[in-house]
């Protein structure tokens, strides 16, 4: 290596912070350009009560309560963070009818279009979940993401909630910046 | 009666399978209800809202 080149913002300072503790620690670097993201945003959510929803439609899930958002990006079930780069967003949605169930879906939407959807056809009875994941590119500035579901099914149909672990869930992380 | 419940009536051949690829009913949580966002049947017109009306 013949130089360390630091180049910082017009203003404020880049701080080098070494462990406080005993001991020899060694940060490698990847051997091409790149952008080391640490503490990127990560949120966690899930929905707190039943939603009732027409046969066949995609309707969006609402997710009431969170369990973090370490960025203040997720509102109104909406995810849109402030820093650019590449996000793995899981969802599940718990599907209820009162008779039966032919066809789920779960959709993630991506500035309020389809981006990516799985579905699974002649599911019966009982109360499936369906599972969802996928990495989509956002901006960190406009770009969003949402969960959209549908249950194509008979009676009453609802994205249901047991309780805190069985019901619907949407997380999301950066996993690489831009 | 619900917009697919609707569909289903002027249309009763219509599958679930034309649900899940030409035709996409949405709703946005927003308190606007149940729309048609996408029709690409190759064969059955996309519905009017007065044919949507009148089904009763």
């Amino acid at each position: 290596m013949s130089s360390i080149v630091i180049s910082g913002d017009t203003s404020g300072s880049i701080t080098l912070a070494a462990p406080a503790v005993a001991g020899t620690n060694t940060l490698t670097l990847p051997t091409q350009t790149a952008t080391l993201s640490f503490n990127g945003p990560a949120f966690s959510a899930y929905a707190d009560t039943a939603q009732t929803i027409s046969s066949g439609t995609l309707t969006k899930v609402t997710f009431g309560t969170e369990e973090f958002d370490t960025n203040n990006n997720f509102a109104s079930s909406r995810f849109t963070p402030t820093v650019a780069g590449y996000y793995q967003f899981n969802a599940t949605i718990l599907c209820k009818a009162s008779s039966t169930i032919s066809a789920t879906i779960l959709a993630f939407y991506k500035n309020g279009s389809a981006f990516a959807r799985s579905f699974s056809l002649s599911v019966s009875s009982g109360e499936p979940m369906i599972n969802g994941s996928c990495l989509i590119y956002l901006n960190g500035s406009t770009d969003y993401v949402e969960v959209y579901g549908s249950i194509t099914g008979t009676g009453t149909i609802t994205f249901g909630f047991n309780d805190s672990a069985i019901t619907s869930r949407f997380s999301g992380a950066l996993v690489r910046a831009a | 009666m619900t917009l697919p419940e609707k569909i289903m009536a002027l249309y009763p051949r219509l599958t679930t399978q034309d649900f899940l690829t030409v035709i996409t009913l949405q709703n946005n949580s927003d308190g606007r209800g149940d729309y048609i966002a996408k029709w690409e049947h190759p064969t059955l017109p996309r519905p009017t809202e007065e044919q949507l009306d009148g089904v009763k």
